[in-house]
């Protein structure tokens, strides 16, 4: 994050400039603890909790949590910093980060390679090789030096399999652009897929090894309550509703392709557990290994053809 | 360390198996203390949310770490045990937050501008 240097110089109350810019009458908009909102951190906005509120000098103040960033970054600032999340804002954010990632592309140019070279990229298949050799000018990714700063956040993103990344944007387009949907429930399960991998591993270890047990059972535990909460696009809510019923786990119906939209949350949601920084690692690693079983995996745990139906799908033909 | 008495005459608590080959005395003030000290980055509290088992898993880290030798996470539970009273502790706010408002999943800009790099 950088300096935060855009006050937008309305101290008091900026009645006169009642547009829909941001801040709008920012003496009128309030907030209440507890509310998720957008904040100015520098040029861009975050998401972010009101933690507390306070009155100084009779100004409001709001003590903010930025969601997914460790605990350090929290600070007092003025309403004029905050936005409601709605989703006007929300554009807005990502409008802003777009211009950013602009920006530092033109700066950056190419001096600057972030990714390691070697073991992760050595066997990646043809389409990526292509991309490579074709970019040799290639890009740093967008927003690394940022993301670097989110402690937790950074061996997971920035050795996450390409290809699995290519899953993923293939997932998105399916869904949100071509409105299909995988069909559930899924086989493999995400819960197979983790016994999997932990026969998987105990073999390699040849005994079990209980730091990846634990690991499992937390992803499943996370899997169960992420998937309704942070894991669904809008198009697959319904569906959502008609499988998942009574006490049934997610982690039961759904597959791979969910699970993975999971490793994208994981940092955000590790970030709650404060973790040391040598332990937070050696954590990461192993979740790259379990991501590394899945790309080895890929072509019998993910589904080839998103066929399930959607309400409101305009009927194109899967591939 | 002699003012730490905590361990019990009879080991009625100790941990299972793999303290056996340590001079078991001192190996479990140790240990005890060592626990005490991972406490600071991982609060107990912690121990019936979501988190729990990243939090089990650090602990475990830690103690791994510490003492050199693995520790399963039924030890490190049986050793909590004896400190605080696990069923009564509640979670944080903070973790039942993350989950009650559902919004949708948004695959990170980072991810869509690589497709677009690569073509």
């Amino acid at each position: 994050m950088g300096s935060s240097s855009n006050t937008n110089s309305s101290g008091g109350g900026s009645d006169k400039e009642e547009d829909k810019g941001k801040g709008k009458d920012s003496s009128e908009q309030s907030f209440k603890e507890g509310d998720r909102v957008l904040a100015y951190h520098g040029p861009l906005l975050y998401e972010a909790k009101v933690q507390r509120i306070e009155n100084l000098d009779g100004e409001r103040r709001y003590f903010v949590h930025y969601l997914g960033w460790n605990k350090n970054w929290d600070e007092w600032v003025a309403n004029d910093r905050l936005l409601k999340l709605t989703e006007e804002n929300m554009r807005k954010q990502q409008e802003l980060e777009k211009n950013q990632v602009v920006d530092k592309t033109i700066k950056s140019g190419r001096s600057t390679q972030h990714k390691p070279k070697g073991s992760n990229d050595a066997k990646v298949d043809k389409d990526d090789t292509k991309s490579l050799v074709k970019g040799k000018k290639r890009k740093s990714q967008p927003g690394t030096e940022e993301k670097e700063r989110r402690s937790s956040e950074s061996l997971l993103v920035s050795q996450f399999p390409l290809m699995l990344k290519k899953q993923l944007v293939d997932d998105w387009e399916f869904v949100t652009q071509m409105g299909k949907l995988v069909k559930l429930p899924r086989s493999p399960t995400v819960d197979d897929i983790l016994k999997r991998y932990l026969e998987h591993r105990t073999k390699k270890d040849s005994k079990i090894n209980d730091s990846y047990a634990e690991i499992l059972k937390g992803l499943r535990c996370y899997f169960d309550k992420a998937l309704p909460a942070m894991l669904l696009y809008k198009k697959e809510r319904d569906q959502y509703a008609e499988e998942v019923k009574n006490d049934v786990s997610p982690s039961t119906v759904y597959g791979a392709e969910h699970l993975l939209r999971l490793f994208v949350k994981l940092p955000e949601l590790l970030a709650f557990v404060n973790m040391e920084e040598d332990a937070l690692n050696k954590l990461q690693q192993k979740l790259l290994d379990i991501l590394k079983f899945l790309q080895k995996n890929q072509s019998t745990f993910f589904v080839n053809a998103y066929d399930g139906k959607c309400k409101g799908a305009d009927g194109t033909k899967a591939k | 360390m002699d003012n730490v008495e905590s361990a019990p005459d009879s080991p009625v608590q100790a941990p299972p198996s793999s303290a056996s080959s340590l001079p078991k005395e001192q190996s479990q003030v140790e240990l005890e203390l060592r626990l005490l000290q991972a406490l600071e980055f991982y609060p107990p509290s912690k121990l019936k949310g979501i988190h729990r088992h990243f939090v089990l898993y650090g602990l475990m880290e830690y103690l791994r770490k510490s003492l050199d030798r693995q520790f399963s996470s039924d030890e490190i539970l049986q050793l909590l045990d004896r400190f605080f009273n696990l069923e009564m502790l509640k979670p944080e706010d903070d973790e039942k937050d993350n989950f009650s408002q559902a919004e949708d999943f948004s695959l990170p800009e980072s991810f869509l501008n690589k497709e677009d790099n690569s073509k």
